[in-house]
Order: structure tokens, then C-alpha cells, then sequence
């Protein structure tokens, strides 16, 4: 029989294909290699006195693709790991140390790239440019955590993700969010992976990456303002667990939708819900579902015009957002070069601004006509006009779907750890009494 | 070390011993880390003063290399070492920056070990309250969820809409698609230059004003007192018209309304300081400070003075960029005009004599000021302004100089054909018509070029050259069929193009009058300037036929300009414009 989940996975697997076919995938090492050793954009000077230029600083290295495979082999052998800490072994200990591993070699090490948290812009632009090769090991990335989260839930997120784990390790002092309040943060982060979407879609920007707010902590060294940002989330992270994963991280949006669908998922319990409310408060990322009772008849009647109207309101929601993202067409579409250049070209010419920039000068140079570049950045304007439609009609999607699924009575009898919320870390392992039982029987069995 | 699951009584005194181990580990993890962090700060901002200095001080030996070309490999060597010294600095910035960074790291980490350690002394065992209306709450939340939903979409709107405050930049529209250098055709409507389009003192409206008189105000639109003097002439861009001037004090750029005559603005154009041992430039009062006419590309306008300086202003007055070419050597006194290619200013700076190897010609992004290309020239200096003609074979600048005739290419600035032909003091401008440039060297010579030639075509391009007496200041005029040339002293002579056959000679001066001005051509009449201010208007084919005379009662000795049937003529001390309408001005 065909599971749902196993469409989802067939899905991921035809759009990693179609970036393969329409981005040239797969070229052979050595072509990689050559690609790393290319010539310059701007050749260096050849010095007559005999000196040699020292190769161009880039951070990361540019890695033998040896490297890249075995980064594949950790990651792959790191999400089989937690899946099996996470959902055999339900050690908290475990999944820490694993962790701090993640932390110490997809961070530190390997400098925060390639993550599948920024795959997700490599696939997109090579779905959308053909001349756009992605390679094989980064499509493994965007690909097995997706995979693995649709048979174990969020293992990725527990246990070998960096940037949760560097997030994890500096929560001292958990302060709840309220349910109403997350609700409403998680917005930004489907809007992140939208406008993502949009500038790799684009050749615009990758956007995922440009404001990673922990890739400086692990190359300790980048931008000031990324710096002040990644800061900024390790401080409010001390007191609210994972701020970034939870309520921006573009790539937990989707996670957070196939996990629904999982197959296996950590369970707070190993087998039955005793309703001792010893876990109520275990879960520093509000992913701990309570009981619910019934509603009053008044209450359920209230309840189900409102939810009527809601969901009347989203094919408006819909068209409202896709035409409100579309009028944004000049402030998302400043995003690309062209664009920006062609502003500052404009403002040169009206004299609304004083001097030149070097794009300015080096666009002057070539010779080119002003009105070429204003034609080519109208045309990235259009592209920006059909991608704020989309956009805004994903927004508005997600807007009603949630206003919808906020206003759903879910009945639940027992606690539950939250399908899509649930970054499977442990913690509420040994809050539960049952759990405790289990591990002294083992103990005892093992004895 | 004992679990805190474990704590029996006996165990507490050790287990609260651990716990302030792991604290005081915290604690030193802290504060080391404060320290580094501080550190790190410190350096970061030293590094951050070091470069803003550093960047100034480029900055200024920059603009010292575009205002002093000459001491440009000191200057180079300078910002070399300067560059070497920041970053030396910045290494040692970067080194501490790095080993603070590590350092941070290991220290945050034993912080956060820790702090972690001692958590695990001090856990909480959990508590649950009181539960209380689980539905009313769950409707509550759902309520509270719903408005924190729209919240985030509201900020997300108000954010882009923050975004979005700004000039609205249409591409399409007219104005925004418009080309960035002025298309042909809207030159020719203009007078971009001295003499007009291509240098060739035609105007492209024939129905010019043919009576006027000065002293009467009878078709004087309007006179206006230019209020620094110079000999250049005016050039004229839609209602927009174009002057400089100066004098030892000053000198200037000036918009009038080409309409009123109203002065709109004034640019002041800072002379560059003299360099040490510099003598300070001479200036012939013939030549004047102000001699070499402005340019624009319709929506710059271009100055350049005796004294080499060099400023771009915009139509509104605003000062774009200046610079100094260095004061050039010249006898008389720097006097060739601007002209425009696209987005190129071309600028004839002929010095010394031909062995000096002084002379160039350089051609300038409008936009910036920044140098294109330029040309070494092997001539002496010259007085002459380059014109671009449109030839069969593509534009070509041309230009004129002892003993060298030479055409360029204007993008690359590369040299296509050359001629040698003329010798002494050139000042009168080539013009082009029907595949053949003509040029003029000063008392004795009119020479005819075919403009489709290669390298050194002395021998092979020629096509007629006449030892005829020859203007030594004003220009040539002519339109493919005939060619005229007019004498200080007021002698005219008219020769067919094609071979130089002399059409007829004639005494337009009398003795009376001499000539500063160069000659127009409206329609298949002559429009001549005397130096007196009067204006003949003559028959040029089949022969010379006198048909007005016009007094504006003021010297003259710049050129006129011919615009949508005005002629705007600049006087020593005055700026008129002539117009066919029955209006009247006091003199």
C-alpha cells in the first residue's frame, strides 16, 4: 500500500532529479577540480620581478571532492545515529555527545558549509538555471535529512545540525513561549524560506546563507552586523530554547511538515501516558501537546462558525497576498545586481545622488548603453512581479492555513510530544515516570 | 562524584563542594571571556580608525594624481608604501583578532561546561499546578494564536512597506529609458558646441532672423550682461544656454535661460593650487582666461579654462566633478574648444612643439571625469578644436595641428590615418563634408583630405591642397558643394569641394572690418560676424551677393549660435538673442 509519506519522499526525490537534468548535475572530479582552479575573474597582475601571488584567501577552502563524500558518509552516519538514539536507545546523554560532535565537525571543522539548511538554494537555482550545476554531494545534503525525517522525525534537528546544537548548548535558564505567541513567530520562517526561494530562484542572492547568523562563530571570523545578529540569538537563546530553529530557520519549515508525516516519532513515554503531568513542563521548545477537554456546545458552535469564515477567507487571503507581493515587485527585486545597479545608474543620471560607486564606474567602463541595462533590469523586475505572486500567495496559504489549524478542537487524552514541533532532543525522557521504570528494569535485567 | 538523583544525606556536603567547583569553573570561564571579548572589541576598533585614516589618505593622493599628472609616479610610489604599511597593520590586527577568537572560544566553552555541571546539581524536580479549565484555555489560546498570526503578518507588510519608502524608480518610463549620451538627432536640433553640431557652423533651422538692429532694440529678444568676461562662444542646450568666464579671480561656468536671458546659476570652478616652483600661468589678453568654448551632452555641461582647469556641472548647477589637466604649455594661451562623443569628452591638449612630446589628446567619461584613453600626439601646440565626423567608414575625430592632420577612433582613441600638411600657429577647426576634411594652415594654405584612408596618407589622401592666402583664426564653412574661407582682414575666398577650383574671391572687409568670429551657414546663406558686431548676410553661390548688414552695436568674438530660429551672439560684454518676433528691448 502506498503511504502518503512515501509520495512526500518521491516528491523530494523528482525535484532533486530535475536539478540534476537542468543543472548539468554530476560532473566529474576532475571537472570539479577545474572548476576550483579556474582562472580568476579579475586576472592578477604579472609581476616582471619574478613574484609570486599567494592563492586567494576564501573561507571555507575549496575541498578536494574526496572530502566532500566523506562529509556525506558523517552526515549519513551521524542522522542514522540519532535516529537510533532518539527513538531505541531515548538517552538524553547520548544524543548530547552526538551533538556537541555535530557541532565540533559540521561547525567548526567544516566551517557550517555545505549545510542542507542552504542546499535548499542550490537546488532551487539549478531548477531555475540551467547553467547552474549543483553537486551531487550537496543534493545528498538537501536530501537525507528530509529523508530521514519522514521515517524518524526531526533526528536531523536533535542531534546533528550545528546550528541547533550551538543554540542547544547556550540554553541555561528555559523561559516558556507561549503557544499563541510561537504560533505567530513561526510565520517569519515560512516567509524566510519564501523570499529564499524567490532570490535563488532569481539569481538574486543566496539569502540562507548571506545572514546564517552562526557561520561566524564558526569560522571566528565574518561581518560585524552577522556577528551582532548571531549575538543576539546565543543571548536570547540562553533563555528561550533554539530561537532561530523555531521561528526562522527556512529549512525547519519543511521539516516541520514531513515530520507530521513520519513514520516512527519520539514518543514521551516508552509505552502507555499514566497523566501524572510530570512532563508538562519538560519541553524548553513548547513542543509538549497537553490533554485537551471537550468543548462546551455553545463554545463548539462559536467555534465552528468561526472556523467557516476561516476557511472562507483563504482563497482571499490567497489572492490578497499574491497581489500585495507582486506590488512589492521593487523592493524584493533590489535583491539582484541588476536592479541595484540600474537604481544607482538612475539616481547618477537624475543627479539625486552624489559621486559613483564602483559598480557605477565599472558599468561606465564597458560602454554600455544606460537604457540596455534599464531594459534588462525591468525584465528582472517582471521575474519579480510573477515571483511576488507566488510568494504571496504561499504566504497567504500559510497565513489561513494556520489561522485554520489554530482554531481546530484537537481532542488528546494523553501528553504527546508535538509532530511537527518536536526537535526530538530527549529532554522529556526522564521526566516520565514509565521511562524511569523501564530503565531500572533494564538495569535490573542487565544485572 | 555522586548523582544528584543519589543525594543521601552524607552526600550533600560533597556534592555541594562539586557544585561550587563547577560554578567557580563558570566563573573564571566568564570572566576570562569578558576580558578576551573586550580585548577583541579593542582591537577591532583600532583596526576600524587605522583604515578610515588610511582611506582618507588615499583618497587625497588620488585626487592629487588627477590634479598633479605630472608628479603621478612619486605619487604612485607613495600610496605603494602606504598601502604596504596598512597592510602590515592590518595582519597584526587580524593576527590578534584570530588568536583572541580561538581564545574566546575555549573560555565560552569552559563557561558553558560550567554552568552546565552546575545545573546538574540544582535541577528541579518538576511541580505541576493546579489545572483549571483546560477547554476555556485551549479557546483562549486559539483566539490569542489567531491575532498573534495576523500580528506577524501585519509586521511583515509594514516592514516591506518601510521598505519600500523611497523614490519609485520606473525603467520604462520615457524619461528613465532615455540613452545616456545624446543621440545624433537630438544634437542636431541643439548647438552642443562651438560651431555647433560636428564643429561645422550649420545651422540645421533656415528660417533665422535676417534684420535686427542693435542700438534700436528692433529683433532683440533679450541682451543680458554676461558678468565675467571671455572669448568663448555660447552653446546652447533646449532652454538652456551655456557660457564661461574668467579673470585672475575667477573662474566661471553660467547657465542663462535661453528664453528670457535670465542668468539661472553660477559655477565656480576652484583653480588648482600651483605646484612647488611653478610659475604662475600668463595669460594673453587676446586669448583671455576663458577662450576654450563649453560643451554639454544635455544634461552636463563641461568647461575648461586657460589655466587647464576642468569642471562638469549638471543643468542645475551642480558642481559633478573638477580637475586639472596641468597648466599648459602654450604661447598664446590655451584656446581649443570641448567636444563630445556618447558619453566621451574630448579634450585637444597641444603643447610645447612637436619634439616636447607634450601634446595629447584625451578623452574623459562625461560622467566621472575619470580618463578613458588617451593619445600622444606628435605635434606643437595648437589652438584648433577636434571635431567628429560621421564618415562612411565610421566616426572619426579629427584633428588639426603643426605639422600633423590626425583621425582617431573615438572608443579606443586609436589612431586611423594621418597627414602631414600643415605648419605654424593652427587655430581655424577642420570641418568634414562628402568623405573630405578640410583644414587650414594659418596666411597660406587650404588642404582637402579623403577621410578613408590608413596610417600615413600625406601622399596617397590628398586631394587638392591651394597655396591661397588663409584664415589664421576663423573657420572654414562648407557644405560638400563649396567651400569658404574668410581672412581677419575680411578677405573671402569660395572654392568647389570636390577639386578646390576657386569660385570667386571677394573683399568683404573693405578695410573696414575684420573678422574674429567664424563663419555660419543658414539655409544656403552666409551669416558673417565682424569684430565690430555687425552681422552680413550674404549669397554664397553662384557668387558672393551682399544682402544685409545688422549692427548689434557691441564688439564681438565669439561665434554666434543657431537655434529654433534664434541667434544668440555673444558680445565683450553682453549676450544677445535675436528673434524674428515684432518685440523690442532698450537698448
Amino acid at each position: 500500500m502506498i503511504r502518503f509519506g512515501h509520495i512526500i519522499i518521491a516528491t523530494a526525490v523528482v525535484v532533486n532529479l530535475c536539478a540534476v537534468v537542468s543543472g548539468r548535475h554530476g560532473l566529474p572530479a576532475r571537472e570539479n577540480t577545474a572548476k576550483i582552479a579556474a582562472p580568476q575573474r579579475f586576472p592578477p597582475p604579472e609581476f616582471e620581478s619574478g613574484y609570486d601571488l599567494p592563492p586567494s584567501p576564501a573561507a571555507p577552502h575549496p575541498r578536494q571532492s574526496i572530502y566532500e563524500y566523506i562529509d556525506v558518509a558523517v552526515l549519513l552516519a551521524a542522522l542514522i545515529l540519532a535516529s537510533y538514539l532518539v527513538l531505541k536507545m531515548r538517552s538524553r546523554r547520548a544524543i548530547f555527545v552526538l551533538m556537541v560532535f555535530s557541532l565540533v565537525y559540521f561547525g567548526f571543522w567544516r566551517k557550517g558549509c555545505v549545510c542542507p539548511i542552504g542546499a535548499i538554494q542550490n537546488i532551487v537555482l539549478s531548477i531555475f538555471d540551467r547553467d547552474y550545476a549543483v553537486p551531487i554531494t550537496v543534493s545528498a545534503f538537501f536530501l537525507l535529512p528530509l529523508i530521514f525525517t519522514l521515517f524518524f522525525g526531526r533526528v536531523f534537528c536533535s542531534a546533528v545540525c550545528p546550528l541547533g546544537a550551538i543554540q542547544d548548548l547556550v540554553l541555561l535558564r528555559p523561559v516558556s513561549v507561549p503557544d499563541w505567541l510561537a504560533s505567530g513567530l513561526r510565520v517569519f520562517a515560512y516567509l524566510y524560506l519564501g523570499l529564499a526561494v524567490l532570490f535563488a530562484a532569481t539569481g538574486s542572492a543566496f539569502l540562507i546563507c548571506r545572514y546564517d547568523p552562526f557561520v561566524s562563530f564558526f569560522r571566528l571570523s565574518g561581518n560585524l552586523n552577522i556577528l551582532i545578529i548571531g549575538a543576539c540569538f546565543l543571548v536570547v537563546g540562553l533563555f528561550i530554547g533554539r530561537p532561530y530553529c523555531r521561528f526562522f530557520c527556512p529549512y525547519g519549515v519543511i521539516l516541520r511538515q514531513l515530520s507530521r508525516l513520519s513514520r516512527w516519532r519520539v514518543t514521551i513515554t516508552p509505552d502507555e501516558c499514566i497523566g501524572c503531568r510530570l512532563c508538562e513542563d519538560a519541553c524548553p521548545f513548547g513542543a509538549i501537546r497537553k490533554p485537551a477537554d471537550e468543548w462546551s456546545a455553545t463554545e463548539y458552535v462559536r467555534g465552528k462558525k468561526t472556523l467557516a469564515l476561516l476557511i472562507l477567507l483563504l482563497p482571499v487571503l490567497i489572492l490578497f497576498c499574491g497581489w500585495a507581493g507582486a506590488r512589492f515587485k521593487n523592493v524584493t527585486s533590489r535583491m539582484h545586481s541588476t536592479v541595484r545597479l540600474a537604481e544607482r545608474i538612475y539616481l547618477e543620471e537624475a543627479g539625486e545622488v552624489e559621486g559613483t560607486t564602483d559598480a557605477s564606474l565599472a558599468f561606465r567602463a564597458t560602454g554600455r548603453e544606460v537604457k540596455d541595462l534599464y531594459e534588462e533590469a525591468s525584465g528582472v523586475r517582471g521575474q519579480f512581479a510573477i515571483g511576488g505572486w507566488l510568494l504571496g500567495g504561499f504566504m497567504g496559504l500559510v497565513i489561513g492555513v494556520k489561522l485554520t489549524a489554530v482554531s481546530v478542537w484537537r481532542q488528546r487524552t494523553d501528553y504527546e510530544a508535538d509532530r511537527a514541533g518536536c526537535l526530538a532532543c530527549g529532554r522529556c525522557f526522564k521526566h516520565c515516570p514509565r521511562e524511569r521504570l523501564r530503565l531500572s528494569k533494564k538495569d535490573k535485567a542487565i544485572s | 562524584m555522586k548523582s544528584p538523583d543519589n543525594n543521601t544525606s552524607g552526600d550533600v556536603q560533597a556534592v555541594s563542594a562539586w557544585h561550587r567547583s563547577a560554578v567557580a569553573t563558570a566563573l573564571v570561564g566568564a570572566v576570562f571571556s569578558v576580558i578576551v571579548l573586550a580585548l577583541i572589541v579593542g582591537n577591532y576598533i583600532r583596526g576600524r580608525v587605522h583604515e578610515t585614516r588610511w582611506e582618507k589618505k588615499l583618497e587625497n593622493l588620488r585626487i592629487e594624481i588627477s590634479n598633479q599628472p605630472d608628479d603621478e609616479q612619486a605619487l604612485l610610489e607613495e600610496i605603494r608604501r602606504l598601502d604596504l604599511e596598512f597592510r602590515r597593520a592590518m595582519f597584526r590586527v587580524l593576527d590578534f583578532s584570530r588568536t583572541g577568537s580561538y581564545l574566546l572560544l575555549a573560555s565560552l566553552s569552559v563557561f558553558v561546561i560550567g554552568i552546565k555541571w552546575a545545573g546538574t546539581f540544582k535541577e528541579k524536580m518538576p511541580a505541576p499546578q493546579p489545572q483549571q479549565g483546560a477547554a476555556s484555555e485551549q479557546i483562549r489560546q486559539a483566539m490569542l494564536a489567531r491575532w498573534s498570526v495576523a500580528a506577524a503578518l501585519g509586521l511583515a507588510g509594514a516592514v516591506m512597506l518601510f521598505l519600500a519608502i523611497g523614490p519609485r524608480i520606473d525603467f520604462r518610463a520615457t524619461d528613465a529609458a532615455a540613452d545616456s549620451y545624446p543621440t545624433p538627432e537630438k544634437i542636431s536640433r541643439n548647438w552642443h558646441r562651438f560651431r555647433g553640431p560636428e564643429g561645422a557652423g550649420i545651422s540645421a533651422d533656415v528660417n533665422m532672423p535676417e534684420s535686427w538692429d542693435g542700438k534700436s532694440g528692433k529683433g532683440i529678444l533679450w541682451k543680458t550682461k554676461v558678468p565675467v568676461a571671455g572669448h568663448n562662444s555660447p552653446v546652447v542646450w533646449g532652454d538652456r544656454l551655456f557660457l564661461s568666464g574668467g579673470d585672475p579671480n575667477r573662474l566661471n561656468v553660467f547657465c542663462f535661460d535661453a528664453l528670457s536671458g535670465e542668468l539661472l546659476w553660477t559655477g565656480d570652478v576652484k583653480r588648482a593650487p600651483l605646484k612647488p616652483n611653478e610659475e604662475p600661468v600668463e595669460v594673453m589678453e587676446d586669448t583671455g582666461w576663458a577662450a576654450p568654448t563649453v560643451t554639454t551632452d544635455g544634461k552636463r555641461v563641461f568647461a575648461i579654462f586657460v589655466t587647464g582647469d576642468l569642471a562638469c556641472f549638471d543643468f542645475s548647477g551642480r558642481s559633478f566633478w573638477s580637475k586639472n589637466l596641468g597648466t599648459p604649455d602654450n604661447v598664446y594661451g590655451y584656446a581649443s574648444s570641448l567636444e563630445m562623443y556618447r558619453n566621451l569628452l574630448l579634450i585637444q591638449y597641444d603643447q610645447g612643439d612637436t619634439e616636447s612630446e607634450k601634446s595629447k589628446l584625451i578623452a574623459l567619461d562625461g560622467f566621472s571625469g575619470r580618463v578613458v584613453w588617451q593619445a600622444k600626439r606628435p605635434v606643437a601646440n595648437s589652438w584648433s578644436t577636434p571635431i567628429v565626423a560621421r564618415t562612411d567608414s565610421g566616426p572619426q575625430i579629427i584633428t588639426a595641428a603643426d605639422p600633423w592632420v590626425i583621425a582617431y577612433e573615438p572608443n579606443s582613441g586609436a589612431e586611423i590615418w594621418r597627414a602631414e600638411c600643415l605648419a605654424g600657429d593652427v587655430a581655424p577647426t577642420p570641418i568634414y563634408a562628402n568623405g573630405l576634411t578640410f583644414v587650414i594652415e594659418p596666411y597660406s594654405k587650404t588642404v582637402a583630405i579623403r577621410t578613408d584612408g590608413k596610417g600615413d596618407v600625406t601622399k596617397t589622401h590628398i586631394a587638392w591642397s591651394l597655396d591661397e592666402p588663409a584664415p589664421d583664426i576663423c573657420s572654414p564653412i562648407g557644405n560638400g558643394e563649396f567651400v569658404f574661407i574668410l581672412n581677419s582682414d575680411g578677405l573671402a575666398l569660395c572654392f568647389k569641394a570636390a577639386d578646390g577650383e576657386k569660385l570667386w574671391e571677394e573683399d568683404i572687409g573693405e578695410g573696414r572690418d575684420s573678422f574674429l568670429a567664424s563663419p555660419s551657414l543658414v539655409g544656403d546663406k552666409l551669416y558673417l560676424l565682424t569684430e565690430k558686431g555687425i552681422m552680413i548676410i550674404a549669397e554664397v553661390l553662384p557668387k558672393y551677393n551682399e544682402l544685409a548688414r545688422c549692427e548689434l552695436g557691441e564688439e564681438c568674438c565669439a561665434s554666434p549660435a543657431f537655434v529654433d530660429g534664434r541667434i544668440y551672439i555673444r558680445g565683450v560684454e553682453n549676450l544677445y538673442c535675436i528673434g524674428k518676433e515684432e518685440t523690442t528691448q532698450e537698448p
